[in-house]
């Protein structure tokens, strides 16, 4: 600090009335930012220990990755002699699973966090696991994600007019086939549609994720071959997620319809469709907003057999491939995915939460 | 016209309305017969006991009345101004809802959830006004902080939602919705309701500056004989699902007709009277 500073400090103070800069003030005077700092910190606590918790459980794991592997390359005929202690030594100390465990675990969390590295995946090996995943997530995020999504959107719509119209035949029927078939198996759906769809009427293809005879890329043929074989698996996907939602959402609407402000919007004379959506959807879809976000969490697990039964080369694919073949590093992987997706996806809603919803206080 | 003239200040004339609700164990007539009418500029007072059918007449008479409850006979002509008579109960939809708020509005009990949680109050001004007055849009930012004043709040509430409001400044927001149109009638079902004695008080003279300002016509519920004996013109006592006298305040308090209405007189609560 030279001399001159502390009065052009002085008169900065005296300008403003009481300000302290520095940032527990400024946090004091912005409670929302206060929350969101607050609910990050909250974030990166939950992701580190769901991590750790993931690693360990992981490493309990009986069998021996290394002994599998070299098996597999004996089979191969790329390597057929018995491995020397060294080769054993060298493979463990590329997939990481050298010294005591938790040196491992600080190998590990160090490659994740400062470089994105998962470790070398077994049975591609030696494609990083990180590779093989990023391969399968985009088919993932494209058919469930957009399927999740849909179903979503069309259950709140439907589930708010079949509330809405309660007690009138065509919400009867709504209701009742909902309470049916939104516990109806993705997989047993999936089958009817594939038996109708693809074997009888032979109109749309059952397996895989578009036709091998067109070479990826960004060509309208692609896309269109990528919808096509989309269709299927999607439509299982949100004919039963939608059932789902249309039941959850009118069971969430109709105590709203008994509110007093139901009856003063009509007193008020308002048009029948606004007081739907202003009034009656606009006060009950929020937990239909957290239940979404946590929902996302089932893409990775939920739905394996979705993308079993088509073929799919989605993640739920390359989890199954990796459980059976103990590739140690991709199974870890898609689950460290799968525990970053639902907590980021919680962490968002937690913070869009304040700004959907007026009555949400995110100050202490 | 003069064929109209001894009904021109009749808005409201009841006749014969009888509301049925029907329950398990038969039906339940909780308005029996009712004949009323409410003069153009006046504050009727509806008094009597829980029980007695007042508030029932009141959603009949808006025709906010949900099953298992029904009007099983009886006519209700309203007379707005500038318009020709309508039967509300023979009115339905479209031509109901233009109705609604423009001629015949309604204040409910503050305390309760009238007002919608997740909007702002300038907001539950604006759907309403812009519905059935479209073209005051662009007076909307003069006219809301106008009204908010006219019941003595601050224009910044107008930016709050209802969870930020005390009952008395629900109350009071509700009381400036209700006549943002100036509506023929206002139908108030318990507005003092819940509410301690100093706001009552506050609440009491805003509606009477209401009716000043506005030249609005009040119908108040309320089971309150201090509330009619501060606030009405005529006090109609309803028991039972009937009327059992209908007269001006001063006479009905001074010389009630009616043993019921002399009990619900002396029920009010006097200071250096012990209660019997």
């Amino acid at each position: 600090m030279t001399a001159a500073a502390p009065p052009a400090e002085a008169v900065e103070a005296s300008a403003e009335s009481a300000p302290r800069s520095g940032l527990r003030p400024w946090l004091s005077r912005h409670p929302l930012a206060a929350y969101a700092l607050r609910r990050f910190g909250l974030y990166l606590i939950e992701l580190w220990g769901a991590l750790t918790v993931a690693f360990f459980f992981f490493r309990m794991i009986p069998g021996d990755p290394i002994q599998t592997l070299i098996q597999t390359l004996q089979q191969n005929y790329v390597y057929n002699q018995q491995a020397s202690a060294e080769v054993i030594a060298r493979y463990q100390h590329e997939f990481g699973l050298d010294g005591n465990i938790f040196t491992q675990y600080l190998k590990y969390m160090n490659n994740l966090i400062l470089h994105g590295d998962l470790g070398p995946s077994l049975i591609n090996y030696p494609t990083p696991a990180q590779n093989v995943i990023l391969h399968s997530l985009p088919w993932t995020i494209g058919l469930l994600g957009i399927s999740a999504v849909l179903a979503w959107g069309l259950g709140i719509i439907v589930g708010a007019v079949a509330g809405w119209r309660r007690g009138k035949a065509g919400s009867a029927i709504i209701t009742n086939l909902s309470i049916a078939l939104s516990h109806v198996p993705f997989f047993f759906v999936a089958l009817i549609l594939v038996y109708v769809f693809a074997y009888s009427l032979g109109m749309l293809p059952a397996r895989s994720a578009y036709d091998s005879n067109i070479s990826p890329g960004f060509s309208p043929a692609f896309i269109g071959s990528v919808l096509k074989y989309g269709l299927l698996p999607g439509l299982s996907i949100v004919v039963i997620g939608a059932f789902g939602w249309i039941l959850s959402t009118r069971m969430l609407m109709v105590p709203v319809l008994g509110e007093d402000y139901l009856t003063y919007a009509e007193a008020k004379g308002l048009k029948p469709w606004r007081i739907l959506t202003r009034y009656a959807l606009r006060n009950c879809y929020l937990p239909q907003v957290t239940a979404f976000g946590i929902s996302l969490g089932f893409i990775f697990n939920g739905n394996v057999l979705v993308e079993q039964l088509f073929n799919y080369p989605g993640l739920g694919t390359t989890l199954v491939t990796a459980i059976q073949q103990l590739d140690f590093n991709t199974i870890l992987g898609v689950t460290d995915m799968a525990i970053f997706s639902v907590l980021t996806a919680v962490l968002l809603l937690d913070l869009l939460l304040p700004l959907l919803d007026p009555r949400v206080k995110y100050w202490k | 016209m003069s064929d109209t003239e001894p009904s021109k200040d009749t808005v409201l004339e009841v006749n014969g309305l009888e509301v049925t609700y029907s329950t398990n164990r038969g039906d339940v007539r909780a308005v029996d017969g009712l004949d009323l009418s409410v003069r153009r500029g006046e504050i009727l007072g509806i008094a009597g006991e829980s029980g007695s059918g007042k508030s029932t007449l009141a959603v009949a008479l808006l025709r906010l009345l949900k099953p298992p409850g029904r009007v099983t006979a009886g006519s209700v002509v309203f007379r707005p101004a500038g318009q020709s008579p309508v039967d509300l109960l023979k009115i339905h939809g479209e031509q109901l809802r233009v109705l609604r708020w423009s001629a015949l509005s309604y204040l409910p009990q503050g305390s309760m959830n009238s007002l919608n949680p997740v909007m702002r109050i300038q907001d539950q001004f604006r759907d309403v006004i812009l519905e059935h007055a479209p073209e005051r849009k662009e007076a909307l930012s003069e006219l809301i902080p106008r009204l908010l004043g006219q019941v003595g709040l601050e224009p910044r509430v107008a930016r709050m939602y209802p969870h930020e409001l005390s009952g008395g400044m629900k109350q009071r927001v509700l009381m400036a919705i209700c006549v943002a149109l100036e509506p023929d009638l206002v139908i108030a079902d318990e507005p003092t309701t819940a509410l301690d004695v100093t706001i009552q008080r506050v609440i009491l003279q805003s509606l009477a500056d209401l009716r000043r300002d506005f030249g609005v016509t009040l119908m108040v519920i309320s089971h309150d004989m201090g509330v009619h004996a501060q606030l009405v013109d005529r006090v109609a006592v309803m028991y039972e699902g009937r009327l059992v006298e209908v007269g001006d305040v001063h006479q009905v308090f001074k010389d009630p007709q009616h043993s019921y209405t002399r009990q619900l007189i002396d029920s009010i609560p006097k200071l250096g009277r012990r209660a019997s």
